[in-house]
């Protein structure tokens, strides 16, 4: 990065406030030196190069024939299923105990075991493998939440396995913004909590949190899960992007956002819910650039310690995902009203922007997922050592249950050249992948909204500046310094 | 005032009667405990309670990858005491707790130590502002807070009678004692470039006195304001004359700096002198830092083992798992914080020290520990004290010790002068002994 980048940078970081797309790492998990060699390596050239392949993707698209978004994103059957008796225990309820079962021990080592987060399973298996590992794994593979949630094996044998024996109903108006409500406080403890990692902290959060979701599954029933408890909706969105899925019963297999596709948002919260992963996604990184942390009076080479900027990150956060579904409903306003203009002797039905906000919203889950990949596999990468290290030694009494002997946790990957290229231009190619996927699954979602090729690619022209812009933001950031 | 001692055993600076004298003292230790060093194994041996210390670590935040080797250093240093028989026959028990890099919780933690976990002291934290925000809250709590920061508040005297830093130097010490071997040995024009905050300040003031003292003169002060991540701009300040620059950049620009210093100047350059604070952790072999050949770097303690490597740092080396490149023996690429992490041993050691000669049961001889402690003075070279001999300055609460200057050589630090104790000291700014408990 010479002299000559710095107003760019500026203006980009600029651009990102006014646009609320603001993204990487979360707590300070990398080694200082990783940073030290991601300004040495050419960005300006790589950050160019993803935003032009995001660009070139676009313009293929509006020339390509208007069969091949969907042809792109068409599943193959791989099986069916006869339905399953829901009336007795099934395979996925006793695997959803059993981990019904491992979270209960998991919080009890939070609470009596190693204070050090980095020692202590609990932790290491909430934000590590979980949040980090599991959400990737099922963004990819398909919805295994739905046998390894913590609710539903136990809630069914409670119930005894009836379908739906719930008492009181869910209000339809509330939709899915509890699960919003529930996303969004998560984010500000996992960003503005001064330990979130701690593990008797953890322990009770998660603890509270669990009963509080199964006390509501008793009275409203899997509507809870559907939509108040946010991470099984956010992991049933990811899993709408993975490779493997069901619809009713047949198994199928496509490219990655087939069921997607399939499956488009119908409702404004729902819509909203994926913009705020986006949002806070986004944010969650952002915090830590020099730019943010200048722009809030702190300097970023003395980073005062998460208490001094609480509610800078609150603000800053809330403020990022309002900006962002802000620019977001600007570019589908835009787009909606250039389309309908395009209306001619009665041809074709005007879409409305409602219609067009909640229908479009879920070609953002790729960025997003994008993103969660890209600005945690660092974090992933030393954390899965200590889990590794953990899980040897659940209750640090020096056990070596997994036979590792010695073993020393590294960050040295981050302390080479090469390394840190091979992760940086890793991380960099799953966001630009994140955008192409998510321009070929808002093309193919314009089509079958708007009906005709000419007005879904004028209805798109917005967005598509909206995701290259995003691209540009998203490689940024990756290469940004950063300081807390 | 300098001694051009290169072997850091020999630079002790400690007299072979105080050595002997001290040496008594822990076998004296050794007789009323009934413990022999060596022979004891920690799960055979101990029925006695644990010594209970809290490790304020930086587990997450800005300091995590310094807290990682904190971490290592200690639980190595603790395995050691533990074998040789822990403190008056206790083990020692580590309860670590994540400060998050951050004062707030730095003081939640140490309160957790103190009436949660039930510890007797607590222990372990570098960043100043970390130290800064935990020890009014140790000094309310009478609770022992033994702090590795390097910073100089300690003897400043802006902290408490239950603060102390007897196992690393601060950062006054290190700096000014740089002054008279630049002075004699690089040049007398010095041009300063350094991070426009306290930490850059602090160098700023305490070398630039300290060198015109020795007769030299600053020619320039360059402060780079700390979101800069390019220099170019800045180089043309520097003056012609410049015959050496002393450089103190920090933070994720500092490799940039250095290839852009090196492009600027190419083959012809000054002397050039920086701390290793700049390039801790990071692996001298990297690219970009060819052009750091041929300077100078100020070093708590040799990354590098020695050619004349003293048995003390090899048992240290060998204990944290580190080579003779300062990296992990599991990965030569993850190289160590060994300027800095050495003081969780030694402050452990000072802790056992303290711990015995004031025949410390529990928190009730808390007060008994801190005076034990505050009666030390020379601290010889040793297994216990790997890094070098100290002076321990019962007074301000903070170690004197010697200082190192290594060059760079074939992308290797390799030790060029060690400074002598007295070289380190300043005047008292406090008396803490003078405080009530």
């Amino acid at each position: 990065m010479s002299a000559t980048v710095k107003p760019a940078t500026q203006t980009i970081a600029l651009f990102a406030l006014l646009t609320g797309a603001l993204f990487a790492p979360m707590r300070a998990f990398a080694h200082a030196s990783e940073q030290a060699f991601v300004l040495l390596l050419p960005t300006k050239v790589y950050i160019t190069s993803g935003v032009l392949a995001v660009a070139l993707t676009i313009v293929v698209l509006a020339l390509a024939p208007q069969t091949m978004s969907h042809g792109l994103l068409r599943a193959k059957r791989l099986f069916s299923k006869n339905p399953q008796s829901h009336s007795a225990l099934t395979m996925a309820d006793i695997t959803s105990i059993v981990t019904t079962l491992l979270l209960a021990w998991l919080i009890w080592t939070g609470l009596t075991g190693s204070h050090d987060p980095l020692k202590n399973p609990l932790p290491l298996f909430i934000w590590t493998l979980w949040w980090i590992g599991f959400v990737v794994i099922q963004g990819i593979v398909g919805n295994l939440w739905r046998w390894l949630n913590p609710w539903t094996g136990l809630y069914r044998l409670c119930t005894s396995f009836k379908d739906n024996p719930h008492r009181v109903a869910l209000p339809a108006w509330l939709g899915h913004w509890p699960a919003v409500i529930v996303l969004l406080l998560f984010m500000v403890f996992a960003l503005a909590d001064i330990a979130p990692d701690s593990p008797t902290r953890l322990s009770i959060i998660v603890g509270v949190y669990w009963l509080v979701i199964f006390i509501g599954m008793l009275l409203f029933g899997d509507q809870c899960l559907k939509r108040v408890e946010a991470f099984s909706v956010l992991l049933s969105f990811y899993s709408q992007l993975a490779w493997f899925g069901r619809i009713k019963n047949d198994f199928l297999t496509g490219f990655a956002g087939w069921h997607a596709l399939a499956n488009p948002t119908t409702t404004i919260s729902a819509a909203v819910f994926v913009l705020v992963l986006l949002g806070t996604g986004s944010f969650d990184g952002f915090n830590e650039t020099f730019y943010w942390l200048n722009s809030i009076g702190i300097n970023p080479l003395e980073f005062p310690g998460r208490s001094a900027v609480v509610t800078q990150t609150v603000v800053g956060l809330l403020l990022a995902t309002a900006l962002l579904i802000a620019v977001y409903a600007a570019c589908i306003y835009l787009g909606v009203t250039l389309a309908n203009r395009q209306i001619y002797d009665q041809i074709g039905k005007p879409v409305h922007f409602r219609q067009a906000f909640c229908y479009l919203a879920i070609a953002i889950l790729p960025i997003a997922f994008a993103y969660h990949f890209a600005h945690f596999l660092t974090a992933f990468l030393v954390n899965a050592q200590y889990a590794l290290a953990a899980a040897s030694d659940p209750f640090d009494t020096g056990a070596d249950l997994l036979g590792l002997g010695t073993f020393y946790v590294t960050t040295g990957f981050m302390n080479s050249h090469h390394t840190v290229e091979a992760i940086w231009l890793t991380q960099a190619a799953a966001v630009v992948f994140g955008h192409v996927l998510s321009v070929l699954l808002a093309h193919a979602l314009a089509l079958d909204l708007f009906g005709s090729a000419r007005r879904a690619i004028i209805s798109q022209v917005p967005l598509a500046v909206f995701m290259v812009g995003y691209t540009f933001i998203g490689l940024w950031l990756l290469a940004a310094p950063r300081g807390a | 005032m300098t001694d051009k001692i290169k072997n850091p055993s020999d630079a002790t600076g400690i007299s072979r009667r105080t050595a002997i004298k001290t040496l008594a003292v822990g076998a004296g230790v050794v007789a009323t405990t009934g413990t022999i060093p060596g022979l004891l194994r920690p799960n055979q041996a101990f029925s006695a309670e644990p010594i209970r210390i809290g490790f304020q670590v930086h587990r997450t935040g800005i300091g995590a990858a310094y807290g990682r080797w904190y971490d290592r250093t200690t639980e190595a240093v603790v395995k050691r005491i533990n074998d040789e028989g822990g403190i008056n026959g206790r083990p020692i028990e580590i309860v670590a707790e994540d400060d998050g890099t951050d004062p707030k919780r730095g003081a939640e933690v140490v309160e957790k130590f103190a009436n949660q976990h039930k510890c007797d002291i607590a222990f372990g934290t570098l960043f100043s502002h970390v130290v800064f925000g935990s020890a009014p809250r140790a000094g309310e709590l009478k609770i022992p807070y033994f702090v590795v920061s390097e910073g100089h508040h300690v003897a400043s005297g802006k902290l408490n009678r239950y603060t102390l830093q007897p196992g690393i130097t601060d950062v006054k010490s290190q700096v000014e004692a740089m002054a008279p071997f630049i002075s004699e040995n690089l040049g007398k024009k010095v041009t300063m470039i350094y991070p426009d905050f306290a930490f850059g300040h602090d160098h700023r003031d305490y070398f630039s006195t300290a060198f015109e003292n020795q007769g030299g003169t600053i020619l320039e002060k360059i402060a780079i304001p700390p979101t800069e991540t390019s220099f170019t701009k800045y180089f043309p300040k520097i003056p012609r004359d410049t015959e050496v620059i002393y450089h103190v950049m920090v933070g994720p620009a500092v490799l940039t700096f250095v290839k852009e210093l090196g492009e600027f100047f190419g083959p012809s350059r000054p002397e050039i002198f920086g701390f290793i604070d700049s390039l801790e952790a990071v692996d001298m072999a990297s690219p970009g830092l060819e052009f750091l050949d041929g300077t100078y770097f100020w070093e708590g303690n040799p990354r590098y083992a020695q050619a004349d490597q003293t048995e003390f740092d090899k048992a240290y080396r060998e204990a944290v798992g580190v080579d003779a490149n300062g990296a992990s023996i599991s990965d030569s690429k993850d190289v160590s914080t060994y300027a800095h992490m050495f003081g969780c041993w030694e402050t452990l050691y000072v802790v056992k020290a303290g711990m015995e000669a004031s025949g410390y049961k529990g928190p009730e001889d808390r007060q008994k520990l801190i005076e034990a402690v505050e009666s030390m003075s020379e601290m010889p070279h040793s297994f216990e004290h790997p890094q070098g001999a100290k002076l321990f300055n019962g007074k301000t609460h903070q170690a004197f010790g010697h200082q190192y200057i290594s060059k760079v050589e074939d992308s290797k630090l390799v030790l060029a002068h060690t400074t002598s104790i007295e070289d380190t000291l300043y005047e008292d700014e406090v008396d803490y002994t003078k405080q009530a408990f």
